[in-house]
């Protein structure tokens, strides 16, 4: 089992070091300042580009494997600082969990909100 | 190596200082590798929402875009900027393969996550720029 | 030439009068520039207090006995020298993570008993009778581990490791990296008797990659990669359907 966890700690780790910084820079700072034109500034670009299934796959991977990663380090991190009941089972759950949690969730919001559409 | 002759002697046993990680640059610095988990799941959740107000309608749809916003993902890319820097090291010391029988370099290995990095980066980007017209 | 001093703060502690260590200092002289830590330590042995107790013997970053604290850091105090210290008091205490027996004196029997337990010496399924013939290796395979067979057992690795000194229980940085030795020897077949050491539950997945142990290895053995090699082998023996062989 520790095996499976680190295996998605890794996938996790790369998934968010090659992506995530980019995805900040755009959207977090260069669209909310006006620097860039950014398509989820735009009501009619963010829908035609979040009704593409090739992008809703894509947000998965962006936003469920990394919490894969986080819940790995957080919990890593807590025993670290002196708590060592972050390794026992019901924090395994708790931290795991959590990260399939936020898996179900974004495959429910990304199914949900804007059908699929090909155009 | 006899056991014997001193088990029976009382030790000082050696105890954890609780702030052991403020204590060296090195502890310290890994410590504030493992934390930017906190900070990149936050946006993430973040970015979640974003997506779910898409839902709104037309109508009722407002990007977020406030300057408290704003500088909370300018923290966030410093973290962000840190974790793919350490990561994307530390993988050329974790990655090892032969080809030709030969190892390649954890140099090359390295340079070619950071390769990855930057095109992954150049791709994403101008998707969400492209698209937006 | 004035002569030139230096001040030593080594801990001392007996068990039978002391509650717990403390720091005492000496002002030893600093007459050539060659002179280590350990230099130090056997002036004030032989010159100013003869009970003050330390572990050394080749005085040549062979025996790896001479592991300490210098300012903090782990170091083999035969290669400290006085010079990057001067003239700043050096501090010099028992490695860390460890009991203390006396004074500069570590209890290492829970490392030894580590080192056993990863069984550091070839196995073979079946052992060639001596003077049937001779276990052939090429250079290349040679190079597979010899890094990692370069570890003197100085413990300075388990001084550095946060982990294993919050949690004593972990199999730790050295032990790790003689096991990887002797896994990528392409004479030994022991990896599955190793395995259930090495990744069980004080094994390879305590590891949160601090990378401390890598930096202050005296003979670079890089025991940090020697152990996240291992996490991403064993993952794979799993992952791969040709991967779980021996």
């Amino acid at each position: 089992m520790h095996l499976f966890w680190w295996f998605m700690f890794a996938q996790g780790g790369v998934i968010a070091a090659v992506l995530i910084p980019v995805h900040v820079l755009v959207q977090g700072i260069l669209g909310p300042l006006g620097i860039v034109p950014v398509v989820d500034r735009h009501y009619d670009t963010w829908v035609s580009m979040l009704g593409n299934p090739i992008v809703k796959l894509y947000l998965l991977v962006l936003i469920a494997f990394p919490f894969f990663h986080f819940a790995h380090r957080l919990r890593y991190l807590l025993v670290d600082l002196g708590l060592p009941a972050a390794k026992g089972v019901p924090a395994q759950a708790l931290f795991y969990g959590g990260a399939v949690g936020v898996t179900l969730v974004t495959i429910w919001v990304l199914l949900t909100t804007i059908p699929i559409s090909l155009g | 190596m006899t056991t014997e002759a001193h088990t029976a002697q009382p030790e000082y046993r050696w105890r954890m200082p609780a702030d052991w990680w403020a204590r060296q640059r090195h502890y310290f610095l890994y410590v504030v590798r493992e934390f930017t988990a906190l900070p990149l799941a936050l946006w993430l959740l973040w970015l979640l929402v974003e997506i779910k107000r898409a839902g709104d309608g037309p109508g009722r749809y407002a990007p977020h875009g406030s300057m408290p916003f704003v500088v909370f993902s300018v923290v966030v890319l410093l973290f962000a900027l840190y974790h793919s820097y350490t990561f994307l090291s530390l993988a050329g010391t974790i990655l090892h393969f032969k080809v030709f029988d030969r190892p390649v370099p954890s140099r090359l290995i390295v340079l070619s996550q950071f390769g990855l990095w930057a095109a992954a980066s150049v791709v994403v980007g101008f998707a969400l720029i492209w698209f937006a017209r | 030439m004035p002569d030139k001093t230096i001040t030593i703060r080594a801990t001392r502690y007996d068990p039978e009068k002391d509650e717990k260590p403390r720091l005492q200092s000496y002002d030893v002289p600093f007459y050539d520039e060659s002179m280590v830590v350990l230099d130090a330590l056997n002036h004030i042995k032989s010159h100013v207090d003869g009970s003050l107790s330390y572990r050394w013997s080749c005085r040549m970053g062979i025996c790896g006995s001479c592991g300490m604290m210098v300012n903090g850091m782990p170091k083999l105090t035969c290669n400290a020298f006085l010079r990057d210290y001067w003239p700043r008091p050096i501090v010099v205490e028992p490695l860390n993570n460890f009991p203390v027996i006396r004074d500069l004196v570590i209890d290492m029997d829970d490392f030894m008993h580590k080192l056993k337990s990863i069984k550091p010496w070839i196995i073979r399924k079946q052992e060639i009778p001596l003077g049937a013939r001779e276990h052939r290796q090429t250079n290349e395979q040679i190079d597979d581990f010899r890094q990692f067979s370069e570890c003197i057992n100085c413990m300075l690795c388990y001084a550095a490791c946060p982990v294993y000194g919050l949690n004593s229980e972990f199999l730790g940085p050295a032990a790790t990296a003689l096991a990887r030795r002797y896994n990528l020897d392409s004479r030994d077949q022991g990896l599955k008797e190793r395995l259930p050491v090495i990744g069980g539950a004080e094994g390879i997945w305590e590891c949160s990659f601090v990378g401390e142990c890598s930096v202050v290895c005296p003979k670079g053995v890089d025991p940090a990669k020697a152990i996240q090699q291992t996490k991403l082998d064993t993952t794979m023996r799993f992952v791969l359907p040709y991967g779980n062989r021996d």
